[in-house]
């Protein structure tokens, strides 16, 4: 490959499609308002997953030092800490006064003192309960075993309580729901942002009055797919940069465990965000086209605004009940499918057929919106002044 | 029948109850240079944005070449329209290599070709300079080679020198004439009938959506009524012969305007003029496109 054909263009002739997206990405790529405002997500981003970690306190280890007889309690309790999910670490504490020291230093949490059967915990402040369980399982286990038990009669003795779940547990977990479905309201809002960055590109258009020109040359679809495309690609670099540094971040601060979001649901979340954007993109486009000036596009853009957030409502009211009618339904229409079913997908096993009808609905929805925004676009292109009224610019 | 030839057969168009075309024809031939004329309201613009499909017709036909407009023959006419537009924030050069592109030129082509033009226009310094820095004289010239960059097979300009100092007037005139005699139709509006008249092959007067008049100049003088400037020191203030077929224009000093209806024999006003006394002038005036504008116009019923 040569350094011609690498600048996408030499001697061959280009899809107008194709040209009208890369002009978008090269002007955007270059404006100081997306270098600026890509630096300023990435910085927020970064700041609040860190201070999400101060606040939400410890993910290390708690550091628990034995001194004296009570060393012999280590292994019981390091096991019995792991049984009861307890994150710790333990060491060996010679003198108990500089044991004691380096816990009021913060250099140790827990010191534990005195005897195998009889230990006491020091600490600065309150201890974990379930640490404070483990210590004592294993001074009980100590004391019985002390008592005369064989080892198999105090394992008997310390056996936990099963417990049997009468509703099999949700193969996908908590924690798995939760992270999809933040994932899946922020794209929901970046893909506000850029459905407006569409809008005010139209209006650019039309209020420089280049849109004249355009249309003499490059069939109304064609341009507003190709702006479409454009900023939805800047979009996903955005966002991809931003993710990046949250997921830097995230690592760096141990505050979640990063597999909590597997690559499947990431991608799945992705892929709906990309049929969302472009079916609200062309909304966004076509109900721009209608008005001439910057000023007029927000109030224009309104209804598609009350239609994404009605579609982010929907997706509380539907997740307690994820195989409901309510949820059902809605994940198939196009309106709602892109968060819908996305977190639909994150929180059960949705049938096949309704993955895949909403996909067809979607998309098929797609390009009727981009055939009939191409009409509007055209038809109210050439109106300055008022607002064009709907059925006049479909009318032409 | 392929002639190179522009032809505009019939145009219709309203909007609402306001007829802006109604049943215009002229057409434009290969390497002619035609000036569209006529006053604001009198659908030229109309005209032109359907030539260029960014305005559908009610009836009517476009045809190049002998056969009907498509889009993809569309794409080979430039057009500069009466409202300029291009990007503002983007680059001279990069914008008119855009245009060129979107026109169907390879990459390499368009760039060499944006150029070619800004040289053309003296502009070739402020090609990596946003179109928003330039001047307001520049940005028309910008806005003229985006219509050239392509090299176009038809040029449609509406009010090209709308705004233009005498020295870009004389650039475009010279850019116009070149375009034409390069062997395609060119067709432009304007105001500066002085103009139209230096300028053009052609000329075409529209009114209320038809066109009223169309030919050379010549042609449309030859329409209209000859005028003789008379100068009679000795004749009275006001002198008016009478002469039948004869009418008083205009008197300034002992020098007296007169306009003759079609086929009046100009001696008898001679004769009339040689009763007063001596006859210092007498002299056949020749009207401009202005004056004949007005005729048209009059005589048309506005």
């Amino acid at each position: 490959m040569n350094a011609r054909s690498l600048r996408l263009g030499g001697t061959r002739r280009l899809p107008t499609t194709f040209l009208v997206a890369r002009r978008e990405v090269r002007m955007r790529l270059r404006s100081r308002v997306f270098i600026g405002g890509t630096i300023v997500m990435a910085v927020l981003v970064v700041v609040g997953i860190v201070a999400a970690s101060l606040l939400a306190g410890r993910t290390t280890p708690l550091r628990v030092g034995f001194s004296g007889g009570s060393q012999a309690l280590e292994r019981s309790f390091t096991a019995t800490a792991a049984a009861l999910g307890a994150n710790v670490t333990v060491s060996d504490i010679a003198d108990v006064t500089a044991g004691k020291a380096q816990v009021t230093a913060g250099t140790l949490d827990v010191l534990v003192t005195g005897s195998e059967t009889a230990p006491t915990a020091v600490a600065k402040a309150a201890i974990p309960s379930n640490v404070e369980s483990a210590l004592s399982m294993a001074a009980e286990a100590a004391r019985l075993s002390d008592a005369g038990l064989s080892p198999a009669a105090v394992t008997s003795a310390m056996a936990l309580v099963p417990v049997q779940l009468l509703q099999p547990p949700n193969p996908k977990n908590n924690e798995n729901l939760f992270a999809s479905l933040a994932l899946g309201i922020l794209l929901w809002i970046a893909l506000g942002q850029y459905g407006n960055m569409v809008a005010q590109g139209v209006v650019e258009e039309k209020a420089t009055r280049i849109m004249e020109i355009l249309l003499a040359t490059i069939q109304p679809s064609r341009l507003l797919a190709g702006k479409v495309i454009g900023i939805g690609l800047v979009g996903l670099l955005q966002l991809t940069i931003v993710g990046a540094a949250a997921l830097v971040a995230v690592h760096v601060t141990n505050v979640a465990a990063i597999p909590a979001l597997g690559v499947a649901s990431i991608l799945g979340d992705i892929f709906w965000f990309l049929l969302g954007f472009l079916f609200y993109a062309t909304a966004y486009a076509a109900v721009a086209s209608l008005v001439s000036r910057q000023e007029e596009v927000q109030s224009a853009v309104a209804p598609i605004g009350i239609l994404q957030i009605a579609a982010y409502l929907l997706v509380y009211a539907a997740l307690p009940n994820p195989t409901g009618p309510l949820a059902t339904v809605c994940s198939l229409l196009p309106p709602f499918a892109p968060i819908l079913m996305a977190v639909r997908m994150a929180d059960i096993d949705v049938p096949f057929w309704q993955v895949g009808l909403a996909i067809a609905l979607t998309v098929a929805s797609i390009v009727g919106l981009t055939w009939l925004a191409g009409r509007i676009y055209a038809n109210a292109a050439m109106r300055l002044g008022t607002r064009v009224r709907f059925m006049d610019a479909f009318r032409g | 029948m392929p002639d190179g030839m522009l032809e505009i057969d019939g145009l219709t168009r309203r909007y609402g109850d306001v007829v802006a075309l109604d049943g215009l024809s002229f057409a434009v031939g290969a390497g002619e240079l035609f000036g569209f004329v006529g006053r604001n309201g009198a659908g030229k613009t109309t005209t032109m944005r359907i030539v260029l499909g960014v305005l559908a017709a009610d009836a009517g036909d476009v045809r190049f070449d002998g056969s009907p407009l498509t889009f993809e023959s569309r794409r080979r006419i430039g057009y500069m329209p009466e409202e300029r537009g291009l990007y503002p924030k983007m680059r001279v050069a990069e914008q008119l290599a855009y245009l060129g592109e979107l026109h169907g030129m390879t990459d390499a082509a368009a760039r060499a070709s944006a150029r070619h033009w800004l040289a053309r226009f003296d502009l070739q310094e402020r090609g990596d300079d946003e179109l928003q820095s330039l001047s307001h004289g520049n940005q028309q010239r910008v806005q003229l080679a985006a219509a050239l960059v392509f090299s176009p097979t038809v040029l449609v300009l509406d009010e090209p020198f709308a705004g233009l100092d005498p020295l870009a007037v004389d650039v475009m005139s010279a850019v116009l004439r070149e375009q034409a005699d390069a062997g395609i139709p060119v067709i432009f509006s304007s105001h500066e009938l002085e103009l139209v008249e230096r300028l053009c092959d052609r000329v075409g007067i529209i009114d209320r959506g038809s066109i009223v008049a169309c030919g050379t100049v010549d042609e449309l003088r030859a329409g209209g009524r000859e005028r003789r400037w008379v100068d009679v020191p000795e004749a009275p203030t006001g002198w008016d012969p009478q002469v039948p077929g004869t009418r008083l224009v205009q008197t300034v000093g002992s020098r007296s305007l007169f306009e003759l209806d079609p086929g009046v024999d100009d001696q008898a006003l001679l004769q009339a003029a040689l009763a007063t006394g001596p006859v210092r002038e007498f002299e056949p005036v020749e009207p401009s496109l202005s004056e004949l504008f007005r005729t048209v116009i009059e005589e048309a019923g506005g």
